[in-house]
């Protein structure tokens, strides 16, 4: 039995249809990558299974147990953590504030000290308000974030996007180092080679239909998929 | 020109009518920022709040009873409104909002007008403030000092509850992004009830002060409700340290005319308003772009 | 031309006639009748602000209280002695006031605007009661107010309390309705519901919308004024209350009860506000309770039956002629893929001001130098290109490189932080999306912006209004429909985005392909010399798709498009050049095959240009 389990998901926005009948599995420890161009309902994959859109038909079931249709507190509390492509930090909150609250309601949660330990630019910035840090320490703060509740699936929404080489580098090292711990990771990315260095599978969706499943090594095998989908 | 006694003593007014204001827009202003709605009953809340505290003097002669009695009562109020009407409006749009809390001060006012008639009740001044206390060369009475002292203490609670407690925390977050707060695992629809139930006895605990010293009647709480819109639009919508400090100028405002031509004290408050949103709308703490 | 519908109007006139003889039957009186007809007229204008433009006053009291007040101390202290033009001058004053307060309030929208307008009608209360009582009696108000004559001398008709007073008012509420009813239905009035639906869309499309919710402000606190100067000539005296905040909310109150929307509601529940009031209170046990039963009633409408009496009674009476729309649309199934070829010379297009003379060689759209920073974030940096006149061009790149911060800044939806752009060699940077609306650009958002209650002919029109009437007008005595060009233009565009079925459908109930094609036509129908399409093809299907394409290929024909997509296939196919922009920059441009061969747009696409692998 898969850890999650996507069988033909349909999703809606408003009344436009943006995802058709998508299915995908994702085993425990795995490191599954989903990737196409903007506008393939990527983002909208991961909201669905974080429960942020009710899909309009299909199952979602994590751990075998059925999850579609459940607000977001809830999945969150079975161990899902959702890192949003725009970050969603708080502002007005405290980099220390932003954790806190996110450790609330998590009854495995890490000690500030050990996220610390792990993210030491967040340790410096500590008290610097949520609005002040640039765009690298923000991803590393919402990542953090999934990291102090002790999520056992992360769905980490285009994580490098808008940010320097540099830094996609430490995210990279970062989310190899999450994977490597064992836990479960989704990620949606345009930037596929950053995606494929630590991906153990790959799906690639284009308008909204799932269009590829295989390992990395199998896409770099089919540059036809690559052009097709995910190039130009 | 008012005479310096004169003034001084309408400073401290100001500073009674400004805590005062402070303490009733905090309410407003932190409803306004997580929930998203305008509450138009709060001065409503506040006349129900002077009110318990005139039945509870019926049965008792101690004051402090009548505080906790009164803001148990407002808690319970706060709570059901809350279930009741104002959570069905979350997702309607602004207008609506307006109008069902509207309507329900309207209810309020009413009922309390049918239960206790419309002529003016008398709430006493507690015996442990009754008298004048000298301060130097001005003269002023002792309760309206206590009255300050209360409501900077109560305020100072309020501060400690937003930002150093969790539902603080929570409260603050979701006044900025209430989706994100759900997928950190909290129930948020939870935290809006809290919210609002803290808002409605910050009225009310207000009104039961003020009681004292003002006239209480079914319709006390409708300029209360106008200036606290006015202080919350100084303060910056939203935001409780715009609140406190627009109520502290919003009373001063008012006091101070007063000792110039009491003719003009309302209307001065209204002009500066009008004045800061032509220069600056989001007000003194508020976020521009949420205009 | 369509001729308005008059049976609203002649059925009012009946209404009025028989009034007199069978209201006195029911508990009223002739005093009561009058008060009804002043609220009604007070509620015509609030009607029109609040049911037509959206916005909810909570301080009308104010002009109320302003035109009172002008036309009696006019009257009270003989500067004036004709009440005629007392009134005129009460109303004036009324609307000069209004013009001041609005100025201010109407840059804000929602809560901000109702609190504005709240906070004012109290500074008008604390004015009248105070500083000005020497003008306004203060507490006391003005009493001594004369009531009107017909004619001069002696042989004037003195138009006394009871019948004839009651006439004065059915009088002046009937023209008054009947100016209300032509605004409604005007091209301005069209406006106005078009800001209340979606203000961003109707500003967008090329309509001053501040000008207009002003100019709505102004023409309800004009019927505020007329409607206070009545009072005072009623009652024969000017009371303080008439600028209390009881005032403004009770006018609230009636018009929810009887319907918002719908003009008439508020006269209807004016009469039963004040006949509950009249009475009620003479039965002993319910007697001061009948506010509270309002209020109850109130919410019960705010929640539950949103629509009011009037409004309920609207909704019922026309369902047949809905469920029909919607049927209809239901069995032509969700999607009516185009596949048969089309004969395009058969096909009207819409027409295209010709605003601009374009020499031959001009380009129709030039981006110079555009950049847009936010703090430290450069969203787009240095980017320039030319579109060709009458060709089509596309705007690739990954995400987050900036494409729809370009587009925005292309209609000047969003300033530059430096560069400018030219439509046709002018420069339109810094004008703002209304003016460059006007001067023949468009949009069709990437996210439908329609105006859902309105029916499909209705979104068109709104859009086909624009650049023909310029950005403000206030047309108002003439048809929504009167204007034959425009008829003309609707025609067109629905025709082309193959919509002429659906035109009386209201576009809630259309199918998502259906919307996202009157997404398109709504910009069309503005008569565009340059439309930008946003991701035309977002959320569709395979077989929507291919007619989608159609279309825009048609529409291409005879104006230039620039289209941001994702649908490669569509953008190979359509575009005649492509610009690439990566990270905020313009990365390459070229013709199809050759953005196909440059490694660098490859590379952009699949891993970022910087990035080998990482370590």
């Amino acid at each position: 039995m898969s850890l999650l389990e996507i069988e033909a998901i349909n999703s809606f926005y408003g009344d436009s249809h943006i995802l058709f009948d998508v299915s995908l599995h994702v085993e425990q420890n795995e490191v599954v990558a989903l990737l196409g161009r903007n506008g393939a309902g990527k983002t909208t994959t991961l909201r669905t299974i974080m429960g942020v859109i009710a899909p309009g038909s299909g199952t979602i079931r994590l751990d075998g147990k059925p999850i579609q249709g459940r607000p977001p507190y809830e999945i969150a509390r079975m161990g899902m953590q959702l890192v949003p492509e725009e970050r969603a930090i708080f502002g007005a909150l405290t980099v220390e504030e932003n954790l806190r609250l996110a450790a609330l309601t998590a009854p495995s949660a890490w000690p500030l000290a050990r996220i610390y330990e792990a993210f030491p630019r967040l340790a410096e910035r500590r008290r610097s308000g949520g609005r002040s840090l640039s765009g690298g320490e923000q991803q590393m703060l919402a990542i953090a974030r999934a990291l102090i509740r002790d999520a056992r699936i992360i769905l980490l929404d285009e994580p490098f996007e808008g940010l320097a080489p540099l830094i996609v580098r430490d995210l990279v090292r970062v989310s190899r180092e999450l994977a490597a711990q064992g836990r479960t990771i989704v990620v949606v990315e345009q930037n596929v080679v950053a995606a494929l260095s630590f991906a153990d599978r790959v799906y690639v969706l284009n308008n909204g239909h799932v269009v590829f499943e295989g390992t990395p090594d199998d896409l770099h095998r089919d540059p036809a998929v690559m052009k097709a989908h995910l190039g130009v | 020109m008012p005479s310096l006694p004169l003034l001084l003593s309408q400073a401290f007014n100001g500073l009674a009518l400004g805590s005062m204001l402070a303490l009733v827009s905090s309410g407003l202003t932190i409803i306004l920022g997580t929930l998203g709605v305008l509450n138009f009953a709060h001065g409503a809340l506040f006349m129900l709040g002077a009110y318990a505290a005139y039945v509870t003097l019926q049965g008792s002669d101690s004051f402090l009873l009548a505080l906790l009695v009164g803001s148990v009562f407002m808690l319970l109020v706060g709570v059901l409104m809350e279930r009741i009407l104002v959570r069905l409006f979350y997702s309607r749009p602004p207008e609506d909002q307006i109008l069902v809390t509207f309507g329900a001060g309207i209810v309020l006012v009413e009922a309390v007008r049918a239960i206790f008639g419309g002529n003016s009740q008398r709430v006493p001044v507690p015996s442990w403030g009754e008298g004048i206390t000298q301060l130097g060369f001005l003269i002023y009475p002792t309760y309206r000092l206590e009255l300050i002292g209360i409501i900077t203490v109560t305020l100072g609670v309020l501060w400690v509850v937003l930002y150093r407690t969790s539902i603080g925390l929570v409260v603050r977050a979701g006044i900025e992004d209430a989706g994100m707060v759900g997928i950190l695992g909290i129930n948020v629809r939870r935290a809006f009830l809290l919210v609002f139930a803290i808002g409605v006895v910050a009225a009310g605990f207000a009104g039961m002060l003020y009681a004292p010293i003002v006239s209480v009647t079914p319709d006390m709480g409708g300029s209360f409700l106008v200036e606290s819109f006015v202080v919350i639009v100084i303060g910056g919508l939203g935001s409780f340290p715009g609140a406190v400090l627009g109520g502290l100028i919003a009373g001063e405002i008012i006091s101070i005319t007063s000792a110039f031509d009491s003719a003009y004290s309302e209307v001065m408050l209204y002009a500066v308003m009008a004045l800061l949103l032509v220069v600056r709308p989001q007000g003194l703490f508020g976020t521009e772009g949420r205009v | 031309m369509r001729r308005l519908a008059l049976l609203p109007e002649l059925a009012l006139i009946v209404a009025l006639a028989i009034m007199p003889f069978v209201f006195p039957y029911v508990g009223g009186s002739y005093d009561l009748m009058e008060r009804v007809l002043d609220w009604g007229l007070l509620g015509l204008g609030f009607d029109l602000l609040f049911g037509w433009t959206g916005l909810l006053s909570f301080g009308q009291a104010a002009f109320f209280g302003t035109g009172g007040f002008v036309a009696a101390w006019l009257l009270v202290n003989h500067v004036i002695g004709s009440v005629w033009i007392a009134l005129f001058l009460g109303t004036v004053a009324a609307g000069l006031f209004g013009l001041l307060v609005g100025y201010l309030a109407v840059r804000r929208i929602g809560i901000y605007f109702a609190m504005i307008t709240l906070a004012f009608g109290q500074m008008a209360y604390f004015l009248e009661n105070s500083p000005l009582s020497a003008y306004t009696g203060g507490e006391n108000g003005l009493p001594g107010v004369p009531v009107p004559t017909i004619g001069f001398g002696d042989s004037a008709y003195v138009i006394a309390t009871g019948l004839p007073m009651y006439w004065l008012l059915a009088a002046f509420f009937l023209a008054g309705f009947i100016v209300a009813r032509r605004i409604a239905h005007s091209p301005f009035g069209v406006v106005l519901r078009a800001i209340k639906e979606n203000t961003a869309r109707a500003a967008m499309i090329g309509h001053a919308v501040p000008q207009y919710k002003l100019a709505a402000f102004v023409i309800a606190a004009l019927y505020a004024g007329l409607a206070g100067g009545l009072l005072g000539v009623i009652q024969s005296y000017m009371p303080p209350d008439a600028f209390a905040l009881d005032t403004s909310a009770q006018l609230v109150v009636q018009t929810v009860i009887g319907g918002v929307g719908t003009l008439i509601g508020s006269t209807v529940g004016a009469a039963i506000w004040l006949w509950l009031r009249d009475n009620l209170q003479m039965i002993p046990q319910v007697g001061a309770l009948w506010k509270l039963i309002l209020g109850v009633i109130f919410v019960v409408l705010v929640t539950v039956l949103r629509r009011g009496i009037c409004g309920e009674i609207r909704y019922r009476a026309t369902r047949g002629t809905r469920a029909a729309a919607e049927a209809a649309a239901q069995a032509d199934g969700a999607t009516r893929p185009a596949t048969e070829l089309r004969d395009v010379r058969a096909m009207p297009m819409p027409l295209t001001a010709p605003l601009i003379h374009a020499a031959p060689g001009l380009p129709a759209l030039r981006a110079i130098d555009l950049a847009k920073h936010y703090g430290g974030i450069r969203a787009v940096d240095g980017v320039s290109f030319e579109v060709p006149q009458n060709s089509i061009h596309a705007v690739i790149g990954p995400n987050g490189a900036g494409k729809s911060t370009l587009f925005k800044m292309l209609l000047d939806e969003v300033h530059p932080t430096a560069g400018e752009v030219r439509l046709f060699g002018q420069r339109i940077t810094g004008m703002g999306a209304t003016r460059t609306a006007q001067l023949g650009i468009a949009k069709s958002n990437q996210l439908n912006q329609l105006f859902m209650e309105l029916t499909v002919r209705e979104n068109l029109r709104i859009a086909a209004l624009a650049r023909r009437r310029g950005s403000f007008r206030v047309d108002i005595l003439r048809g929504a429909d009167s204007i034959a060009e425009v008829e003309r233009q609707i025609e067109a565009a629905m025709t082309t985005v193959e919509l002429n079925e659906r035109a009386e459908t209201p576009v809630h109930v259309l199918a998502y392909g259906e919307k996202r094609r009157l997404e398109i036509g709504i910009a069309l129908a503005t008569g565009p010399n340059v439309l930008l399409l946003d991701e035309p093809l977002a959320g569709m299907s395979p077989t929507e798709r291919i007619s989608t394409r159609a279309l825009i290929r048609e529409i291409g024909r005879s104006r230039t498009l620039l289209i941001v997509e994702h649908d490669m296939d569509a953008i190979f196919d359509l575009a005649e050049r492509i610009t690439v922009l990566y990270d905020g920059r313009w990365l390459a441009e070229g013709t199809p095959e050759e953005i196909q061969r440059n490694q660098a747009v490859q590379d952009a696409y699949l891993g970022g240009l910087h990035e080998h692998e990482p370590a």
